[in-house]
């Protein structure tokens, strides 16, 4: 899944005949100042002012600023950018035009294992989720679309009425054509509101996932995904991601601050294997890593590296199932080059390692594993014969 | 028994080189326990009309390769399952294209990145038709002792560990690859092995779920018990643990689940597969599948850890019961021959080298010149000169050779383009001919006449030399044996007109203060000869021939640096002529003596 900014989200909402408030997504005050003489309802409308940023609790950190006036935005907007929180330096803030409305309503549209559901309410923004009961559903099989009919009813179902039912079924009709037709995962937008100047339903604030697997197929995605967890990606991160997407098989890397326990195994399923088991025995994490599907030695090195660089870790857990095609001596012969670049800068000292692996050519990476211990590695290897997670009880109770 | 893959299964694989290595495993399956290749096709339009080489045992089977799945089964009529290697960008295409052919009843596709909204496309049209569309994603099936799909099972050590030989009495499934040959291994250690074991994939919406095939494993007597490796996120561990519950089931379920660390991490924090993502409000989570899957009457362990003592205990339930027996091993298994490298490596074959070189050696990470790393020599200052010495003397020459051996290469480089290799290479490259055969035109020209004299002329100069003859006695010696001296005379340069190429070398290699008795030798033939007629005097070659005798190089290797020499200049003039995009050039009639009979009339044939 790959979650997109309220910007491009925003902008396939629009392409798709969603009514969305006027927007500009700017990187300095001087672009919003530009931007309001170009734009009329720049000066006109009450705005909102947002970082537009993989963040979460926005509204908390002081970054949602609203019923401003052009003045205000741009105040806020320089008071925004720049800001450090976290990791993540606030580059580009989000300016859109408040909506008068009376009433809030609720639309989203997600992924099934038979196709998809559209989900409806009559209530929105924070009601929807004390009331969930109130959200009504029309379930459809993949490769089917809602009739006008069926949309109506599921309207009237919400306990929509009037003139509403039609509007409705329109807006949800069209929510299901962006959703379908994009290669979405999940659309939601909460609020749904009529706006008071023309009594039209207008998205004002939207999540979407999109099947970042699906980007061959959609040349107008010229945005970058986000990520999912609430802050953004690290350098070390990024620059395994670009490895990633550069190679065969694949080598992943997330960062969690703050544990002592870092992870090298091998398998997107016995990776987490390996994480519930630190879990388990009272370990902290310090990352989820792992690699897969034969990628070339240098990948895994690069892997290795970043793993190597964790700050305040005391183990590494080079674990892995056993392989079906993953060459081990190759792939091994790269985390040990990471190892001895590690080591040869100073890092890695009381840090123990553990191994254990099997698959194509066990035999030779395990002795070139074994092999390091000569080169004054504190490391520990085991074969098949080892069930998959004990090294990480070994690991935890050599404390 | 087994399910979805059996003795009667006959595989298509669409997709290149991915599915070619599939096959190459599959085969070793196959040579295992003794079965024909169940590979019949390839479907691969960029390859159609070729066939794939699959080793099997010592031999090679070639398949042949189809441009559709249309053809292939018309060609092969009992194939029934495909196995889809194409790019994630037009897998759908051909998961499809293979689900509509009415022979085709099993479709697994193993191509990874397919989109959500494809695979579901596929999967509805499988069920719609009755057939079953297994992954994206997914690792492989394999049905012991009777069909592999797929490379799942890993290397052929590894199937004869996992005792895949022969059928056992548990089925598995699960999402991961990797660990589906784990629980084949602890299958096999703990118990009395699998019959079968499927990879779904590890995708949030796979064609088929554990449930489509626990109800083909409760159909299959051979099977007591199966595993399933789940893990967060979706719904399919869940739907398990109903269809587990839902009645009194012949199998015994035996279950674990990944994602227990998601509790303690922080929030929204999400890895593992694509389908390992946890729904709103906890739905999806390790935790509650686990405790579903219990509540239904599965065995759950704690850890996976404990996977294997509790697929022990199931087993001794069933010996107990005397459901199952404990299984007969095969007294002997056929042994994958070894490749001659690893065969070599183990000390169990000798083999007599086809060619025995004693000057350079490649295996290393840089070639080595008669031992020597080339970085080394660089580093350490050495040149190119000195590579020669190496390469055709075997010897690290001195520094003062060396510079006499690059004079010599700068001197011979090139002779302007009206001798006869110079020619030659023009004459090619004006006729489009590329470099390495326009050159080569120029060096078919070195010979007796042009630039071929360097050995001979320092055969010559070193007989007269070793056997301390006279000039007059030399000179006898060669008129009554071999003709004019090698070596000896000029075209166009005499004693009135000196050739400023020998003068130069002459001068330097005499200001050395070495010993240089052919060169001396030389000298004093060409005083005699040179009075004869003028323009006998020592040429180019006799020259060069003389010094590098004297510096101790093998009269064979002397025509060599001529060769050599002059090819930079080859390469000079058809890099010259390619750049001024040079026409064909043709010989005028005014240049041809035209010495042929007149036209005259053809007699009438007899």
């Amino acid at each position: 899944m790959a979650k997109v900014l309220e910007g491009p989200g925003m902008g396939l909402m629009k392409k798709w005949g969603i009514n969305v408030p006027n927007y500009v997504v700017v990187t300095s005050v001087d672009e919003l100042t530009r931007l309001g003489q170009a734009n009329e309802w720049l000066k006109r409308s009450k705005l909102v002012a947002k970082a537009h940023e993989a963040l979460g609790s926005r509204f908390k950190l002081g970054l949602v600023k609203i019923d401003l006036d052009f003045k205000a935005a741009e105040a806020a907007t320089k008071e925004m950018i720049g800001r450090q929180v976290g990791s993540i330096t606030v580059t580009q803030v989000i300016i859109s035009e408040m909506i008068p409305h009376k009433e809030e309503y609720y639309c989203a549209v997600k992924s099934t294992r038979e196709g998809s559901e559209i989900l409806v309410a009559n209530c929105g923004g924070i009601e929807v989720e004390s009331n969930w009961e109130r959200v009504k559903r029309l379930c459809l099989e993949i490769g089917q679309s809602p009739s006008p009919e069926s949309l109506e009813k599921l309207s009237k179902e919400a306990g929509f009425s009037g003139t509403l039912v039609k509007k409705m079924a329109e807006f949800a009709g069209k929510m299901f054509a962006c959703f379908d037709s994009e290669d979405a995962q999940y659309l939601e937008v909460n609020p749904v509101v009529l706006r008071a100047a023309d009594e039209e339903l207008v998205a004002l604030d939207a999540v979407t996932l999109l099947d970042g697997d699906a980007k061959f197929r959609h040349p107008d995605w010229n945005f970058a995904f986000a990520a999912e967890f609430g802050r953004a990606y690290s350098k070390q991160e990024l620059e395994v991601m670009a490895v990633d997407s550069k190679i065969k098989g694949s080598v992943k890397f997330i960062e969690i601050p703050g544990g002592d326990t870092a992870m090298l195994p091998a398998g997107g399923g016995a990776s987490v294997y390996y994480s519930d088991a630190v879990v388990a025995r009272g370990g902290k994490l310090a990352n989820y890593a792992e690699y897969s599907g034969d990628p070339p030695d240098w990948a895994v090195e690069v892997l290795t590296e970043k793993v190597c660089s964790l700050p305040g870790i005391r183990n590494i857990i080079v674990g892995g199932a056993i392989a079906n095609f993953t060459d081990v001596k190759k792939t091994f012969g790269g985390i040990i080059n990471g190892f001895r670049k590690a080591k040869s800068e100073g890092k890695l000292k009381n840090v123990k390692i553990w191994v254990r692996r099997g698959g194509p050519r066990e035999k030779e990476g395990l002795d070139a594993m074994r092999a390091l211990k000569e080169e004054g590695f504190d490391i520990n290897v085991f074969d098949r014969n080892t069930p998959l997670t004990d090294i990480v009880d070994k690991a935890l109770q050599a404390k | 028994m087994s399910i979805l893959a059996n003795k009667d299964t006959r595989v298509v694989i669409q997709g290149g080189q991915a599915g070619v290595n599939a096959a190459r495993r599959m085969a070793e399956f196959c040579y295992l326990i003794k079965r024909p290749l169940n590979v019949e096709a390839f479907v691969y339009p960029p390859d159609a009309g070729k066939s794939n080489e699959i080793p099997y045992g010592s031999g090679l089977i070639a398949i042949p390769v189809y441009k559709s799945i249309a053809e292939a089964t018309k060609h092969h009529p009992t194939l029934n399952t495909s196995l889809v290697y194409i790019g994630a960008d037009r897998a759908m295409k051909g998961g499809m294209e293979a689900l509509d052919d009415s022979r085709i009843k099993v479709v697994s596709m193993i191509t990874e990145g397919v989109p959500e909204k494809d695979a579901k496309i596929l999967g509805a049209h499988a069920r719609k038709l009755g057939k079953v569309f297994n992954g994206p994603s997914s690792i492989g099936i394999i049905s012991a002792g009777a069909c592999r799909l797929g490379v799942i099972g890993g290397a052929f050590d590894n199937l004869v560990l996992s005792k895949l030989y022969r059928e056992g009495s548990f089925g598995v499934i699960t999402k991961s690859g990797g660990l589906s040959n784990e629980i084949i291994w602890i299958c096999s250690q703990f118990a009395d092995g699998i019959t079968t074991a499927i990879g779904i994939g590890g995708d949030a919406y796979p064609g088929t779920d554990y449930v489509s095939y626990l109800e083909m494993f409760e159909n299959d007597p051979q099977t007591k018990a199966v595993v399933i490796v789940g893990e967060m996120g979706g719904d399919l561990e869940e739907r398990a643990a109903e269809w587990y519950g839902a009645k009194k089931r012949r199998v015994k379920l035996i279950a674990v689940v990944s994602g227990f660390c998601q509790e303690s991490l922080p929030k929204g924090m999400k890895f593992g597969h694509a389908g390992a993502k946890e729904g709103m409000k906890g739905e999806g989570s390790a935790r509650s599948k686990s405790d579903a899957l219990k509540k239904a009457g599965a065995l759950v362990p704690p850890t996976f850890g404990a996977l294997g003592p509790a697929i022990k205990e199931t087993y001794q339930d069933l010996l107990k019961s005397g459901q199952v027996k404990e299984p007969v091993e095969p007294a002997t298994l056929p042994r994958l021959p070894k490749t001659v490298e690893e065969a070599m490596k183990a000390d169990e074959v000798m083999v007599s080298p086809l060619i025995r070189t004693t000057i350079s050696d490649d295996r290393g990470d840089e070639p080595c010149y008669d031992g020597y790393p080339a970085s080394e020599l660089i580093n350490k200052g050495y040149e190119i000169p000195h590579v020669i010495g190496l390469l055709w003397d075997k010897r690290l020459i001195s520094k003062q050779e060396a510079e006499i051996i690059k004079r010599i290469m700068m001197l011979s480089a090139d002779h302007g383009p009206c001798v006869s290799g110079a020619y030659a290479t023009i004459l090619a490259a004006c006729a489009g001919i590329g470099l390495s055969q326009s050159v080569a035109a120029g060096m078919i020209m070195i010979g007796p006449r042009f630039g071929g004299a360097v050995t001979d002329a320092g055969r010559f100069f070193k007989y007269a030399v070793d056997n301390k003859m006279s000039v007059d006695e030399f000179l006898a010696y060669m008129k009554k044996n071999h003709g004019p001296v090698p070596g000896i005379g000029h075209r166009v340069k005499s004693l009135r007109n000196p050739d400023k190429r020998v003068k130069e070398l002459v001068g330097y290699v005499k200001s050395l203060n070495i010993k240089t008795p052919c060169l001396d030798f030389a000298l004093e033939v060409e005083k005699i000869t040179s009075v004869k007629k003028d323009n006998l005097i020592l040429n180019v070659d006799g020259t060069m021939a003389a010094v590098l005798v004297d510096i101790g190089f093998p009269v064979d290797s002397l025509n060599g640096f001529f060769i050599l020499s002059r090819t930079i200049g080859l390469i000079g003039h058809w890099v010259d002529q390619k750049r001024q995009d040079s026409r064909l050039i043709r010989l005028f009639d005014y240049l041809v003596n035209y010495a042929a009979p007149k036209r005259r009339e053809v007699p009438p044939l007899k």
